[in-house]
């Protein structure tokens, strides 16, 4: 993981000021988040918790943009009868690992329509639980102070998806939603308090996550 | 024969209306001198003082100045006009302090001559024709001569009487060149216009001559720039692009709006996403900061309220504004400063019994 953050990092920085030269805009998002994942199958039900941590990127060019996350952690048993397609009784710790490719389109100054895979993973032992999710989503944003503070929602509904071997057709949504603030008057930092809550389900299954993040956002966020 | 010459000459004199831009200056030097060798005063003084009278390209050079300026006294004394005589023979002395006829003239004209050099300061100032300089590199010379050894002091006069710069102070032997590098006093290029070189002897040369008559030698000059490609100053920032600094209601309502819609979207939301699940109280903590933000942004914005962020904004793009204008003020006078001044020296005059 600390590879993977490094390699992060080490883009953010060289990354910028190139895109820059070529009329594109690039933002960089540290991100640490409180996860919690209530994996429901039939009646059993389990809730998990842990820290994720992880990067986002945007590239802005005129009204395209495209947004690449990904974090990973590690989640804990929390209470209720473990489950899930990993298999009922376990107990242990599980390795997630998310992460989305999105394509955005800005259609008005303040609304941003995205489509894309997104995608999340859990690992225990030798065994796999992955979900593929294909979404469209809308981000409205608004400005409380120009230039020092921002607010903004994201809505999206999954098109189609999977989950398990042999795959199980998956559907659901989600809502993303913060704040943003400047640090500094001029600064290129911004703070991002967020919360996210995300429901997916399939024949038999359903999983909720929630999340509240903190983010460190190099660059105007989009 | 001499006769033949006079009628033409008279008709010459009386087509000269129509024909006169025809003629150059030294033909009619010339024609002016030969009137006097035939004694066709009247004529001969017309000419002459026709040639003497054209500026620029096509006038007279010195030496031709000065021949021009003997024969109009000889003609004068001639036509008995002493006075206008003396009056040339003291523009001589003016433009040639060593001038020495060519030929023999009567004695009452040497007369006139000596006359007009015993009356005049015996200084005299000689200048080239039309000349372009760059300001600040090239230099413009005019030449004083003298007799004598007079103490001067020679500025660059303004058409108001505003001293320009001073040239030279001190005292010379035969001759010194006065050297103008097109600048004035503060080391800035004078604008266009009429000025003069004046040479008029110093305080202390009146005394040591015993306080006689005062004088003073002018050469008119007239300094002008060709048109210069200058870029036009930029407009000041119009007021659509300045934010209000000031608070007003429609715009804390724009700053509460998102942040009371965002935070409320955050707390309810959640239920309907995920419909039959218990959201933690995350989302509660989430959506009321949200909600706080929008209305601190709102209290920030109230009518009345000092927009120091608006404020500062303005301020940078006026400040920007005038960084521009500067900048741009600057390059323009350095074109201005780069391109040619054109100095066109005219007649020199002397002024007696007046202060300088």
């Amino acid at each position: 993981m600390k590879r993977s953050l490094a390699a992060i990092i080490f883009g953010a920085i060289a990354l910028p000021a190139t895109l820059h030269s070529q009329g594109m805009q690039f933002t960089f998002t540290g991100v640490a988040s409180q996860e919690i994942v209530q994996s429901h199958i039939d009646a059993t039900s389990t809730r998990f918790a842990g820290l994720m941590l992880g990067g986002e990127g945007t590239l802005t060019s005129n009204r395209l943009l495209v947004r690449l996350r990904y974090a990973e952690g590690r989640i804990n048993p929390k209470g209720g009868s473990s489950g899930g397609l990993l298999g009922t009784g376990s107990t242990e710790s599980r390795d997630v690992v998310e992460g989305d490719a999105l394509v955005g389109y800005r259609a008005m100054p303040w609304l941003t329509l995205w489509a894309g895979p997104s995608a999340r993973a859990y690992t225990l032992g030798a065994k796999n639980e992955r979900w593929l999710i294909w979404t469209g989503r809308a981000t409205a944003r608004g400005t409380l102070l120009p230039g020092r503070m921002q607010t903004f929602v994201e809505l999206y509904g999954a098109f189609s998806g999977n989950v398990g071997d042999p795959p199980l057709k998956v559907g659901g949504s989600g809502l993303n939603g913060g704040l943003e603030v400047r640090l500094g008057e001029t600064g290129a930092f911004w703070g991002r308090l967020g919360y996210r809550m995300e429901s997916a389900h399939a024949q038999g299954l359903r999983e909720t996550v929630e999340l509240v993040t903190l983010s460190l956002v190099y660059g105007v966020p989009q | 024969m001499n006769r033949m010459f006079a009628a033409g000459l008279a008709i010459s004199v009386l087509l000269v209306p129509a024909v006169a831009r025809a003629q150059t200056a030294a033909s009619m030097l010339e024609r002016g001198v030969r009137a006097y060798g035939v004694h066709e005063y009247d004529g001969g003084a017309w000419l002459l003082r026709r040639a003497l009278a054209v500026e620029g390209p096509g006038a007279l050079s010195t030496a031709e100045a000065s021949k021009g300026l003997m024969y109009l006294a000889a003609t004068e004394v001639a036509r008995n006009q002493r006075d206008s005589a003396l009056a040339a023979a003291r523009r001589l002395i003016v433009l040639d302090a060593r001038y020495r006829p060519d030929q023999t003239f009567p004695p009452d004209v040497i007369a006139v001559l000596q006359e007009a050099r015993r009356a005049a300061p015996a200084v005299s100032i000689r200048a080239p024709g039309d000349t372009a300089i760059r300001p600040g590199s090239d230099v413009f010379v005019v030449r004083l001569g003298a007799t004598t050894s007079p103490e001067v002091t020679a500025t660059i006069m303004g058409a108001d009487g505003r001293m320009v710069r001073t040239l030279y102070t001190g005292a010379f032997r035969d001759s010194i060149d006065l050297r103008w590098n097109g600048l004035d006093a503060s080391g800035n290029p004078p604008p266009d216009g009429r000025y003069a070189i004046v040479v008029a002897p110093t305080a202390r040369e009146q005394r040591r001559t015993g306080g006689g008559a005062t004088w003073s030698l002018r050469l008119p000059l007239e300094l002008a720039r060709p048109a210069v490609d200058t870029t036009p100053l930029p407009a000041a920032p119009p007021d659509s692009l300045l934010r209000p600094e000031r608070g007003d209601m429609k715009g804390a309502i724009r700053a509460l709006a998102p942040g009371i819609a965002a935070g409320a979207a955050i707390i309810i939301l959640p239920k309907a996403v995920a419909s039959g699940e218990r959201a933690s109280s995350a989302r509660l903590i989430v959506g009321g900061s949200v909600a706080i933000a929008g209305i601190a942004a709102f209290l920030s914005r109230h009518p009345g309220q000092s927009l120091s962020s608006n404020t500062q904004y303005n301020r940078n793009l006026r400040d920007s504004w005038k960084r521009n204008v500067a900048e741009i003020s600057r390059r323009n006078a350095d074109r201005v400063r780069q391109a040619k001044l054109i100095i066109r020296p005219g007649a020199p005059t002397l002024v007696v019994g007046e202060a300088p």
